[in-house]
């Protein structure tokens, strides 16, 4: 990494010099690329063959094209943040391999500089972000050192100016626009609620259109996705049913939820007013509003309880017998007489078909 | 099957056919395993291809791969346990593996809204609320903090979930493969809370994703403070993608549901959130109804990971290897014992490894097998003194709908013929 920066800087002011001497020319160049051409392709439809096509090769990751089949080199060269620009590609032209030491390309090399120029003169004509710039003089230099900005050593980078007290002065103070942007978690108590409403009527809607399909119309869930109504007085049942009416100890978490998650698959596509109205939606679908017209808001939003609130309790597992119980393990006759087989997993069959062939199907 | 391991196969036949051959036309009579003996083992008499024609030049695989005749050992899941792979889990071959480290392409998954894809020039990690200064760190900033190097395993709540009810699936892979175990290298996170200052009434810190679920716990700031890292390395390279790449909080000895991936966000607060992760699941309902919050701590567990159902004794009587695995959220494995009937009798296992705190534990019984049917059980005891309880003394404490947090002994029944079912007993 390090010696190819190196090689890389080093060749920057020699670079600079040879395009400067030249006024590049699109019709030399398409000539010169006549070289290129047994392997590259550019222009309309143009595909990758031998190596990759060249149609907007500006701004464009070193080794980034899917589905060509890049040396390693190349494509480490682009992890290490070479983008292609008019400094990289002279570089890489002048001697290919000097600047990605390891790339399939067999090709050794543009010797007259002013062959360089041109040929990247031409490749501009392909290039849609810059129609019409070709001829011009471009402010490359800007552009280079920002992507090799990125893996710029933490030596050479900006001096480091904490702005702020920590002991090592490292990071940087987010500004309250960021804080608020990601900072979207509401607490049982209201706190983060932002301010907002919306109706039983509306969430309706919006659950039918955003949510229904995975967890039914009425909450009911969907295949295996999850109930979120219903199963009240079910939870000391061999199998209990764990709602947001039956078992959520808080309204908070379903806002929460909602807001950050929800819809799977479009999560943060709601508004504040819509995630208000679905969470007043799944209140009464869980019987704790019974009023269609019924308005949730961040004014009454602490006085709704749901009503399995109180039956969480702290983390007493320690307290049990086995584990109170820190006496030496029994080591023999433990068990009065023979042991006997109470239960088989064979009887139930429900493991996954464990044939050689389908395991090796799931990697990918 | 790859194009490669097919060839290979194909030259194997070719080469049993020829020795087939070559036996018949010697006049040999005698019955297979008995002229192999006599003229030799052919594998060893014969020039085989490998000795003959070179191998692959050493940029075959600039990233290697395991041996072809590996292609057996990889990550499975259980498609009815979900409702979509995009939110689901796979697991860990345990019964393939040996040592205490998992490699990281068979660490098990578990995400919520799939492998969330971050460019580490594009990732920013966030601290804010109760502290002195909320703050912005980029990878390259947190790669200037000093680094530590733990090992440590993780463990999923749910992991032999599907056995509170009895025995249900046959592999250990299934039953106990939510668990892996790496070395992370990673900044304190008291580092960076240090660094943006937590005000006295600081009491909790909740750590956030940036995946699509954008996963949240609650974490009580003491073990913040203890012994977190928030950790950019696993067994020595970037972190795979799908465990959190570029960035992951560990939480050592505590649920795998608190060790955020793709962490973005630390937010410290004087109260817990009671976010989704925290409330609707990882809460463990009990036989009155009532259900236990904020059990964090994985607790002393451990399984015989061979023989098992997937590695069933395939060499007969004789000589023969018990390999395991044990481990606790408490601390260090003080001894595993092994049952051959059962659990009526014990007898100690060797720990072999390394003995590392909240580190899976290498365990091994060597004996005679006589090639009679057997109960294999495991028992772990944790530095602490706790005693790994049986399933049904789990039961007797807190019903079958726990889902999580199910560490009780494990039974294997090897049949006389080596085959290995997961069964229950008395």
């Amino acid at each position: 990494m390090l010696k190819f920066l190196k090689t890389g800087l080093l060749a920057t002011g020699f670079v600079a010099a040879a395009t400067a001497a030249y006024a590049a020319d699109v019709g030399e160049g398409e000539k010169v690329f006549r070289k290129c051409a047994a392997c590259h392709s550019v222009g309309e439809g143009a595909k990758s063959r031998v190596g990759p096509q060249l149609n907007d090769v500006f701004g464009r990751q070193a080794g980034e094209i899917d589905g060509f089949k890049y040396s390693a080199a190349m494509v480490a060269a682009g992890e290490a943040g070479v983008v292609w620009d008019e400094q990289t590609l002279t570089q890489f032209l002048v001697k290919p391999r000097d600047f990605v030491s390891g790339t399939k390309m067999a090709f050794a090399g543009l010797r007259k500089s002013a062959d360089v120029a041109n040929v990247i003169e031409y490749l501009k004509t392909f290039d849609s972000k810059m129609a019409g710039t070709v001829g011009q003089d471009e402010a490359s230099d800007e552009e280079v050192q920002t992507a090799m900005a990125d893996e710029t050593p933490p030596a050479v980078a900006q001096d480091h100016a904490p702005d702020h007290d920590g002991a090592f002065g490292l990071g940087r103070v987010a500004t309250e626009d960021e804080v608020a942007a990601w900072d979207i978690d509401v607490r049982p108590d209201g706190l983060g609620l932002p301010v907002g409403k919306g109706n039983v009527t509306d969430g309706e809607v919006l659950f039918t259109d955003n949510c229904a399909v995975c967890h039914g119309d009425f909450g009911e869930g969907v295949g295996r996705w999850p109930v979120l109504a219903g199963g009240q007085d079910t939870l000391t049942d061999s199998r209990p049913v764990k709602t947001i009416g039956s078992y959520w100890p808080y309204l908070s978490t379903v806002y929460d939820y909602v807001k950050r998650a929800m819809p799977f698959g479009n999560a943060r596509s709601l508004s504040d007013d819509d995630v208000y109205a679905i969470t007043a939606y799944l209140l009464y679908l869980n019987d704790v509003v019974d009023d269609e017209e019924f308005e949730l808001s961040n004014e009454n939003f602490t006085d709704m309880h749901l009503p399995n609130e109180g039956n969480f309790i702290p983390d007493d597992r320690l307290q049990e017998a086995h584990y109170a119980n820190k006496a030496e393990p029994c080591m023999t006759d433990c068990k009065p007489g023979p042991v006997e087989i109470t239960m088989r997993a064979q009887v139930l069959d429900v493991t996954p078909d464990s044939d050689d062939d389908s395991a090796g199907g799931q990697i990918d | 099957m790859s194009d490669k391991t097919k060839e290979t196969l194909d030259k194997t036949a070719a080469s049993r056919r020829r020795f087939l051959q070559a036996g018949l036309a010697g006049g040999a009579v005698l019955a297979g395993a008995s002229a192999a003996r006599a003229a030799g083992d052919p594998l060893i008499t014969e020039i085989q291809d490998w000795n003959r024609y070179l191998g692959d030049g050493v940029d075959a695989a600039p990233y290697g791969s395991p041996s072809e005749f590996e292609a057996h050992v990889v990550r499975r899941d259980v498609p009815w346990l979900t409702a979509d792979p995009v939110s689901s889990v796979n697991f860990t071959p345990l019964h393939e593996l040996d040592g205490i480290i998992t490699p990281n392409g068979l660490c098990f998954e578990r995400h919520h809204g799939g492998t969330a894809i971050i460019s580490p020039a594009e990732h920013r990690l966030m601290i804010n609320g109760l502290v002195d200064t909320p703050l912005v760190f980029t990878m390259q900033d947190l790669m200037r903090f000093p680094r530590e190097n733990r090992v440590y395993f993780l463990e999923c709540a749910a992991n032999s979930g599907m056995e509170w009810r009895g025995s249900q699936l046959n592999g250990c892979q299934f039953t106990h493969g939510m668990v892996h175990c790496v070395v992370y290298t990673g900044v304190p996170l008291k580092y960076l809370l240090e660094e943006a200052g937590v005000k006295t009434n600081g009491k909790w810190v909740l750590a956030e994703g940036a995946d699509a679920s954008a996963m949240t716990r609650s974490i009580p700031i003491e073990k913040a403070l203890d012994d977190c890292l928030v950790a950019f390395k696993m067994n020595g390279e970037a972190l795979r993608p799908e465990q959190g790449y570029p960035v992951r909080l560990v939480v050592p000895g505590w649920e795998g549901n608190m060790w955020v991936k793709w962490l973005r966000r630390l937010e410290i607060g004087d109260e817990p959130w009671a976010q989704r992760e925290e409330t609707s699941k990882y809460t463990d309902l009990l036989e009155d109804g009532k259900a236990r919050r904020h059990t964090w701590q994985m607790e002393v567990k451990s399984v015989i990971t061979s023989p098992s159902p997937q590695a069933p004794i395939a060499h007969g009587r004789g000589p023969t290897v018990i390999s395991g695995l044990a481990w606790s959220g408490g601390g260090r494995i003080k001894r595993v014992d092994v049952s051959l009937d059962g659990g009526r009798n014990w007898q100690e296992a060797r720990v072999d490894g390394p003995s590392l705190p909240k580190a899976l534990h290498r365990f091994y019984y060597d004996f005679n097998w006589d090639g009679s049917e057997l109960l294999l059980q495991s028992r772990a005891v944790d530095e602490d003194g706790y005693i790994q309880p049986t399933k049904n003394e789990l039961r007797a404490a807190r019903g079958s709908n726990s889902i999580y947090h199910n560490n009780g002994i494990q039974t294997w029944y090897v049949k006389a013929d080596g085959v290995v079912e997961n069964v229950e007993v008395s």
